[in-house]
């Protein structure tokens, strides 16, 4: 082994070789299944499974790899999970869905696994080479699987619009990167910190910070940076915006954690500021502009722009109860915007788009079962107890409380209390508005799969989250929260 | 001293030379300016000591990548402005003019090398061609990893491009 | 170990609901579903009478309490218990529940699985909001109410329903997210003062709170309380909820769910913010009088009888919340009376006007007139309700009455003179409605073929007037177990409040003498 690496950082890494195998696997197997075969689902869910499974030796591994490049720790664990996990649902849902598009699904799983490659990289790095090689692996999927209903105009919009806000975007984190690399000179993050102390006044070094909060603004779709989020979330291919608001959210907001709590603790005072600013704005930009949406994937993207603000919240707080908190929410999120999506999915029939709000009307008369869950994880994003999303919101108002943002905390339940209208508007439909038209609303046993664990994810994290806290709390101070807090106090 | 002066120089050209390709008109000018400032980045390289990644930018970025570029902005056809269709045969003797001379120019360096082979001196160490062992090192050991994910992106890239040409799948 | 009691009050309704989604909806299991979600609320209701029989009324303390972690890192757990005030509030709810059921016997025909399923829920949420001890416990239970109440008006109701459910859901929200806050806010409180966090209201009932911060969170409990009552100016959600909702509907919402907000004061704001508390009192005893003559007023012109009732109990409610800001013996006692009383009385109310508005489909005063003919035994009930309601003397309504007049004239004779005037002003719009609709001549000719009282709609009504004359001839057989809680809590108040006004005056001594 020639120096620099060593065998044990193949090791370490196994999650991300066994997905990328088995990424390669699906094209593979493309070629040699008979066409229109559904086994193709199923070998992307036994890599994601195989993946799942190497993860469990590294439960309580914190090391870095390759000298600083990445991080195998219970951080980057959690958000493991929570992207193989929202990736496995996204396959579920997708079977179905890709028959009636008509689209080829070989190349879209394994862009789908390309994609959650890409976010476990970007959980990990530590440093800002790998965590930009991953965040490009990622963005590139998803630029495709936005355009990957070829024939839709509204898709091939979605991929234009997303590719070149994203390039753009990418550009200015780019340029933030590497001024953060000029005056430091490494791209370490963890090396970063040490030698950005004592620099705050550095006028170029605010400037980094500014381009990489307006980077990574773009990435979380958070108000001024949102713009694209309506129009690429009501395009892409349903399962596809799935993914993309629950695995590309998550895993921006993991590489900001770890750009700003391991590399820029020092500038907190200027960060903290900044994204209490757009906090703000962004809970409650994007709850008014839900009020008056009424194509549900819409209503469901400017929803997730205010959920974006609100787990922005814990950013703000930057105390280990902070990041626990939108480790929480993360997951709690993921769970029940997958599992509203799924229903959406659910309403694609051969006949019906079904993703505008007066498709829904009536629901629990045809599908009982889809109009109760769409009612749970309706509650559950509008944060009503005994749900998830309460929980969720729970822990980070009580995280911004605790850290002493209590004005925060008062907009956030403030603007809570605003989306409950647009949410219970669906429910209007669902239960008290007669039914809708279309062929009947049926589920396939993949949905049903996906669905199931969606709802059972909602209601069991919402009676007893005990576990799930104990593990986020754990995770987040791995990262190098720790310090930050010292460094603020 | 020096180097600023030719960094600021550099510098000035190429924000110059990217201001003229967004508000150029024609397309074809575009993407000539295009080239001209990865040139000027190349420049910068070897300003910078690094010779090979001057070497990369010119034959990815102005070889390959922008030819591909006047590929596509010809094949499309956009439309051009009629004004610069004024003499067919302008161009014809222009590039007439600029073959000959690389003709020319090869013939000469060819006269050059046989005539005068480079003497190698005997004890002196090998001449210093770059940092290209250097890159190539710090790739394949120290970045291994990030190296191979950016081999999975150059895949995504191929096959989203399969994927979004292909008329059916 | 002891039997769970209260937990089983909360489980039960959920068990027989769960047990209701296995039968089969159609047509013909019509009957058994609703017996079903009979015998389970009847159930519900022998539990909360054993509960009665076996609490120890001489004790001031919680009892039958049960404590499990829940979220430990948050000091969050499962903990109930119940005092004198929540002991009558468990029995009333037990009470209305299956007289609601079987309200809904003729009124309700579509989807009368999921009608049962939503009240039997709703009564677990009710339940379980009187009997938490934990404040994180409480706001769960408190928001998982709102939900099978949405619905009830939103499908079943009338024809502006959908409007009225949104209007409810919104209005209730907005207030209890602050309240979140505060509940928050105290935790963390507590997490200063002793290093732990702790949701257990029986802890933060010792935590001293500085005087901004009591302010603060009183305000955000008091909002979302004051929400729920309603009271003045925050009732606009009430008339419309109360004259959407079906029969059913409207007697939990009045009988059982606007307590909710005068309890919350007597066991949540008052005691743990008694300086906030005897500061904002008077402003809410303000609010209280206001709403008690703009609710008797308006309830006065009202066309609509369903309208009236409602308006009827923003002024009623109003008497609760003068009794509570009272904060002595009598006008607390009474409140904690009143509610009990307005429970009964404007749920049997309610109960007549839907049996009147499944006869006739109406509930305009001008559509009737002179039932007292027609349906005698009707009226003869309507009678000894209405009378309940006014507060005649030897009915329950006179007994809470007179307690918070006595308590608040104790307190301030000005505030018990206005709401004196209120009492005239109930008997006048009461007695109005009641001459018109069941005076005179039969002028509609649809009304002559009005049937009387079925036998169940007896079943409905005989426990509401036995109610009334046991509440009104026996008042102390309720009074007894409410006492010694109601004397705790007050003391609590005027202690923490002394205290700090104590420590304050100290401080600014302290602070005086050093200069």
């Amino acid at each position: 082994m020639p120096p620099g690496i060593s065998t044990s950082d193949f090791y370490y890494i196994l999650p991300e070789l066994v997905l990328t195998g088995g990424a390669l696997l699906v094209l593979i197997a493309d070629v040699l299944l008979p066409r229109g075969s559904k086994a193709l689902a199923w070998v992307t869910l036994l890599a994601i499974g195989a993946t799942i499974a190497s993860l469990v030796p590294f439960g309580s591994t914190h090391v870095e790899v390759a000298h600083g490049l990445l991080a195998v720790d219970q951080f980057a664990l959690f958000f493991k999970i929570v992207f193989l996990g929202a990736a496995a649902l996204t396959v579920l849902m997708s079977v179905r869905y890709l028959e009636i598009e008509g689209a080829s699904p070989g190349e879209y799983y394994f862009l789908i696994l390309c994609a959650t490659l890409g976010m476990m990289i970007m959980a990990g790095g530590i440093d800002l080479l790998t965590i930009f090689i991953g965040l490009e692996t990622m963005a590139v999927s998803f630029y495709i699987l936005a355009g990957f209903i070829k024939p839709n105009q509204r898709s091939n919009e979605a991929a234009v619009k997303y590719f070149l806000l994203g390039a753009f975007s990418l550009g200015i984190l780019l340029y933030g990167m590497s001024i953060m690399y000029g005056l430091s000179g490494t791209t370490n993050l963890r090396t970063m910190a040490t030698a950005f102390v004592g620099q705050e006044r550095d006028p170029r070094l605010v400037l980094a910070v500014i381009l990489v909060v307006a980077g990574l603004g773009f990435k979380i779709a958070a108000v001024p940076f949102h713009m694209w989020a309506p129009d690429v979330y009501e395009g892409a291919p349903t399962p596809v915006t799935a993914f993309l608001s629950v695995g590309s959210k998550a895993a921006s907001f993991a590489m900001l954690l770890r750009i700003f709590l391991e590399g820029l603790p020092s500038m907190s005072a200027d960060w903290r500021l900044m994204f209490e600013v757009l906090a703000i704005v962004t809970m409650t930009i994007g709850n008014l502009a839900a009020l008056t949406q009424t194509n549900i994937k819409r209503m469901l993207a400017y929803s997730s722009i205010a959920h974006a603000g609100y787990i922005l919240i814990g950013v703000v707080a930057g105390t280990p109860r902070g990041v626990a908190a939108m480790l929480i929410y993360l997951l709690i999120y993921a769970f029940m915007q997958l599992g509203a999506f799924t229903i959406i999915i659910i309403m694609r029939r051969q006949d019906v788009v079904g993703d505008e709000l007066k498709d829904f009307s009536g629901l629990h008369i045809r599908h009982p079962f889809a109009a109760f869950a769409m009612l749970l994880f309706m509650l559950s994003l509008g944060g009503i107890p005994p749900t998830a999303g309460f929980m969720g919101k729970f822990w980070l108002f009580g995280a911004a409380i605790d850290a002493g943002y209590v004005r925060l905390a008062v907009i956030g339940v403030l603007n809570s209390a605003i989306s409950l209208y647009y949410y219970i508007r669906l429910v209007v439909f669902m239960y008290l508005k007669p039914q809708g038209a279309g062929s009947p609303v049926t589920t396939s046993p993949s949905l049903g799969i996906a669905l199931a664990v969606a709802v059972i994810g909602t209601i069991f994290l919402g009676v007893y989250p005990r576990l799930l806290f104990d593990l986020a709390e754990m995770s987040a101070r791995t990262l190098g929260v720790a310090a930050v807090t010292a460094a603020i106090r | 001293m020096g180097q600023a002066i030719a960094f600021y120089t550099l510098a000035a050209f190429i924000l110059g030379f990217a201001v003229l390709v967004v508000t150029t008109k024609d397309t074809v000018h575009s993407v000539l300016f295009l080239v001209l400032d990865f040139l000027f980045v190349a420049a910068l390289y070897v300003l910078l000591d690094a010779p090979f990644l001057a070497v990369i930018q010119v034959l990815v970025y102005a070889g390959g990548i922008v030819v591909l570029y006047l590929f596509v902005v010809m094949l499309v056809n956009l439309k051009r402005p009629p004004e610069a269709h004024h003499d067919p045969h302008r161009r014809t003797k222009l590039g007439l003019f600029l073959a000959v001379a690389v003709l020319l120019e090869l013939g000469a360096i060819a006269v050059y090398q046989t005539t005068r082979p480079v003497l190698s001196v005997p004890g002196a160490p090998m001449p210093v061609t770059g940092n290209t062992e250097q890159v190539g090192w710090l790739l394949y050991t120290s970045y291994l990893i990030p190296f191979e994910i950016a081999s999975m992106l150059l895949l995504v890239a191929m096959i989203g491009a399969i994927v979004l040409a292909k008329r059916e799948l | 170990m002891m039997f769970p009691i209260l937990s089983s009050l909360v489980a039960l309704p959920i068990a027989g609901a769960i047990l209701l989604l296995f039968v089969r909806d159609d047509e013909h299991n019509e009957p058994l579903v609703r017996n079903i979600a009979l015998v389970v609320s009847l159930l519900v209701f022998a539990q909360t009478l054993l509960l009665w029989s076996r609490f120890n009324a001489g004790s001031a303390e919680f009892q039958f309490v049960e404590r499990h972690a829940w979220i430990p890192a948050f000091g969050i757990s499962y903990l109930v218990g119940v005092d004198g005030i929540s002991l009558l509030l468990l029995v009333l709810t037990g009470f209305l529940t299956p007289l609601a059921l079987l309200s809904s016997w003729e009124s309700v025909h579509k989807k009368t699985k999921a009608f049962c399923i939503f009240v039997l829920l709703l009564e677990s949420a009710m339940m379980g909001v009187f009997v938490s001890l934990d404040l994180f416990l409480f706001y769960i239970f408190w928001d998982a109410m709102l939900i099978p109440m949405y619905f009830l008006i939103g499908i079943w109701g009338y024809d502006r329903r959908v409007y009225a459910a949104v209007k409810f859901m919104l209005y209730t929200m907005a207030g209890s997210v602050l309240m979140l806050l505060a509940i928050l806010a105290l935790a963390y409180l507590h997490n200063a003062a002793t290093g732990a966090y702790s949701f257990d209201l029986l802890r933060l009932y010792d935590l001293r709170i500085p005087p901004p911060m009591q302010f603060w969170c009183f305000l955000a409990f008091a909002l979302a309380f004051a929400i729920k009552v309603p009271l003045f100016p925050f009732h606009t959600w009430l008339p419309d909820a109360h004259v959407e909702a079906p029969t059913a509907g409207s007697v939990i919402l009045a009988g059982v769910l606007l307590k909710m907000g005068t309890y919350g004061l007597v066991r949540f704001a008052f005691p743990l913010f008694p300086l906030a508390a005897s500061y904002f009192a008077p402003y809410l005893a303000l609010l209280a009088v206001i709403g008690i003559m703009y609710g008797a007023l308006v309830a006065m012109v009202q066309p609509d009888m369903k309208k009236l009732v409602a308006y009827s109990s923003v002024s009623h409610l109003g008497f609760v919340v003068l009794g509570i800001a009272a904060m002595n013996t009598q006008g607390v006692q009474g409140a904690v009376y009143q509610m009990l009383n307005h429970g009964v009385s404007t749920g049997g109310l309610f109960l007549i006007v839907g049996m009147l508005s499944d006869r006739r489909h109406t509930r305009l005063i001008s559509e009737y007139g002179g039932l007292k003919r027609v349906v005698p035994h009707l009226v003869a009930v309507f009678l000894i309700v209405t009378l309940s309601s006014i507060g005649l003397p030897g009915l329950n309504g006179f007994v809470g009455e007179l307690l918070i007049l006595l308590g608040a004239f104790r307190w301030s004779p000005r505030a018990a003179a206005f709401a004196a005037s209120g009492v005239i002003l109930s008997a006048t719009y009461m007695l109005w409605m009641f001459q018109r609709v069941n005076y005179g001549p039969v002028n509609n000719d649809k009304n002559k073929t009005m049937r009387d009282l079925s036998a169940r709609e007896w079943a409905i009504l005989v426990p509401i007037v036995a109610m009334i004359a046991l509440m009104g001839v026996l008042p102390n057989m309720f009074l007894r177990p409410i006492g010694p809680s109601v004397e705790r809590m007050l003391n609590q108040v005027r202690q923490g409040a002394g205290v700090q006004i104590q420590a304050i005056k100290n401080s600014e001594f302290g602070s005086r003498n050093s200069d």
